[in-house]
């Protein structure tokens, strides 16, 4: 996969490379045809001149036919250039121009020649402009030089030009895929529209800003649902438990009947559990707890660990709490992160055999301060482990009286408070849990 | 004491006010906001149950109201929302406690009857329990003037048992009591059975315990007979 400026780049090299080999493959024959033209148009600029002053001083400064001066010739030094006049017969008139080899002072050079033929006093003369090859094809090499330098630097500036360009008129869309990376929840959708004066973009920050929005607003609905579903759900749960327990107060019952009664008690305190449950999650899914508190952790833990101790003691379980360092948790609520403990100790407990042993250390650790909670009970398979903080996960909870929702709230408070949570698990050897708080609390 | 319960849902009305009744409390009941508006305006209630959502009232205004008119009614608030939030807002506007939806019976009675100790208290209420003393303002118990330590969870379960003496309390409604709401999930009826052997046995170091009875298959009761 390549960036769209990769690719915008990639594309206006290669076409810069194929522009320019088109260009280098004629450049030969177009440099030629201009030179020619131009030389040509030389020849016959400066035959203008000879004929004009043929017509003003006459041919015989040229050529006299009395003085046995049958001819004119004039070179220059170097041989680039020569004009020569004669006498000829044709039958003719001649206006071509050609390349031929002439021999001047034993020297054999190759020329571009214009032959032009006028008549004067009716006698027929020959005129000759001749010009080196081998300047024209000098001039030739300069052209194509000034060409070449020409060339790498408009592709050099360009090529640079370019890539400014296409990271300024795209940085407005590297804004929007920097919006989209930070944002975990549609609620934390930063809804600024981003400054740009692309249409196409502002359509595209606009959809997504929109978007975000119905989703946020349907997963708030969602909430609210569980919300008010849960709520609605309490009051006939009162009815019923006022009505069994006034039935059980005040009725006379044969034990059978009074412990089935208990039993519909017990049903429905675990139907109360539930609903209080999705409440806890649906409520921390959507931020309406207090997070006002300065909770000392530690503090936490050895409430927890006098509450389990005694629990644990009599299944010949051992409690240990290592509090090697001091902890303040900011902007937290103290209640749920007992909550996120406790499930966790009491989980550890209910898992372990006898003899086993809890462990709670709290410990600073890289700047960042963790509490590792081990146990040495039945442990989790890997399958096990990817499940557990799933709702309704029976496999790791307890079967007496769990609903196997205790490590789903865990997670909520933990994702609630900013709080990492890692667990590791062998089968028969136990499990660990560790709470990672943020840095910077 | 004079009882109003206001609550829209006629059946679960008539299961507290049957509840109050047999406990000695005089019950009115009111289904309707402004039915019990008008109750509070003509007679003189100890308690009003006030339940906070009711389809015709603001259950909040009603506390104002009955206080705009000189009512010295205590109001316990009764709802099916039970967040912490909603119980200090309950609080904020006069109520003297907040119980959320669904509750036991006998915990209803025990606040009332904590509200109205608060209210009528004079000096320093001790309760007496075979050879054991109990002060409630500073939540200690002796005998013979020397002081059992408990913790704070078995002092609890253990005064909860005793101001519902006679009364047989399930596990599920001590541990409730103790445990609140927030770790329902974690219901272990092993955790009462733990902490009521711990409490007997730091009893009985000092003093027998005939009073506190286990009831089989039920949960505990305190018999002052015994």
């Amino acid at each position: 996969m390549l960036r769209l400026k990769s690719k915008l780049a990639i594309f206006n090299l290669l076409s810069r490379l194929i522009f320019t080999s088109v260009f280098i493959i004629l450049m030969p024959y177009l440099v030629e045809r201009i030179n020619i033209i131009q030389t040509d148009n030389e020849l016959i600029d400066k035959r203008e001149k000879v004929i004009d002053l043929i017509t003003q001083i006459g041919i015989d400064p040229f050529i006299n036919l009395n003085l046995d001066n049958e001819a004119f010739g004039s070179y220059n030094i170097l041989k680039e250039e020569f004009i020569s006049l004669e006498r000829a017969d044709l039958e003719e008139h001649w206006n071509f121009i050609e390349i031929t080899r002439r021999i001047i002072e034993d020297e054999e050079i190759e020329y571009r020649v214009l032959n032009y033929s006028f008549e004067v006093d009716g006698l027929t003369y020959l005129l000759e402009i001749g010009k080196s090859l081998s300047s024209i094809i000098q001039t030739e090499k300069n052209i194509k030089n000034i060409i070449w330098v020409f060339l790498a630097f408009i592709i050099l500036i360009t090529l640079i030009a370019d890539q400014y360009f296409t990271r300024y008129i795209l940085y407005p869309l590297d804004r929007i895929i920097n919006k989209l990376r930070n944002t975990s929840s549609p609620v934390l959708f930063d809804k600024k529209p981003i400054e740009t004066t692309t249409s196409d973009f502002q359509q595209l920050d606009e959809t997504l800003i929109l978007l975000m929005k119905k989703m946020e607003d349907l997963l708030q609905k969602e909430k609210d649902i569980t919300v008010n579903i849960s709520h609605e759900l309490m009051t006939p749960i009162s009815i019923l438990r006022s009505k069994l327990e006034n039935i059980l107060l005040q009725t006379k019952q044969d034990e059978e009947t009074a412990s089935r009664i208990e039993e519909s008690l017990k049903t429905l305190h675990r139907l109360k559990t539930l609903v209080n449950s999705l409440l806890l999650i649906a409520r921390l899914e959507s931020k309406q707890y207090m997070k006002n508190e300065q909770v000392p952790v530690n503090e936490v833990l050895s409430e927890i660990i006098d509450e389990i101790t005694p629990v644990a003691r009599e299944r010949e379980i051992v409690t240990e709490f290592l509090r090697r360092d001091e902890f303040i948790l900011g902007n937290a609520n103290r209640s749920l992160i007992f909550s996120m403990f406790y499930n966790v100790v009491n989980n550890a407990v209910k898992n372990s055999e006898s003899k086993g042993k809890v462990r709670i250390k709290s410990f600073c650790d890289d700047q960042r301060h963790s509490v590792h909670i081990s146990d040495t009970g039945r442990g989790m398979t890997e399958e096990q482990l990817k499940t557990i903080f799933m709702r309704f996960n029976k496999r790791y909870t307890s079967d007496e009286g769990g609903t196997g929702i205790g490590l789903a709230i865990t997670k909520s408070i933990a994702d609630f408070h900013g709080i990492d949570i890692r667990v590791d698990s062998n089968v028969h050897r136990g499990t660990d849990f560790y709470f990672l708080f943020p840095e910077n609390s | 004491m004079n009882v109003l319960i206001v609550e829209d849902e006629k059946s679960l009305a008539h299961e507290m006010a049957a509840y109050l009744k047999s406990e000695g409390l005089i019950c009115d009941l009111a289904f309707t906001g402004t039915d019990a508006s008008e109750k509070i305006a003509v007679n003189l209630y100890d308690f009003v149950l006030l339940d906070l959502g009711l389809p015709d009232y603001n259950g909040t205004d009603l506390i104002q109201e009955a206080r705009e008119a000189g009512s010295e009614a205590s109001f316990i608030i009764i709802t099916a929302r039970g967040s912490v939030e909603d119980k200090v807002k309950g609080l904020d506007l006069g109520a003297d406690d907040y119980l959320a939806k669904p509750f036991a019976l006998v915990e209803l009675y025990s606040r009332i009857q904590a509200v109205a100790r608060r209210k009528f208290a004079v000096g320093n209420p001790v309760i007496r329990i075979g050879d054991f003393s109990i002060e409630m303002s500073t939540r200690k118990i002796s005998v013979n003037s020397k002081t059992v330590e408990l913790t704070k969870k078995e002092y609890e379960l253990l005064l909860y048992l005793v101001l519902n003496r006679n009364k047989v309390l399930t596990r599920h409604q001590l541990y409730e009591h103790i445990w609140g709401n927030m770790l329902d999930d974690q219901y272990d009826s092993n955790f009462i059975d733990v902490h009521i052997k711990n409490v007997r046995r730091k009893l009985n170091e000092h003093a027998p315990t005939p009073w506190l009875e286990t009831v089989r298959g039920t949960g505990y009761m305190v018999n002052p007979d015994q």
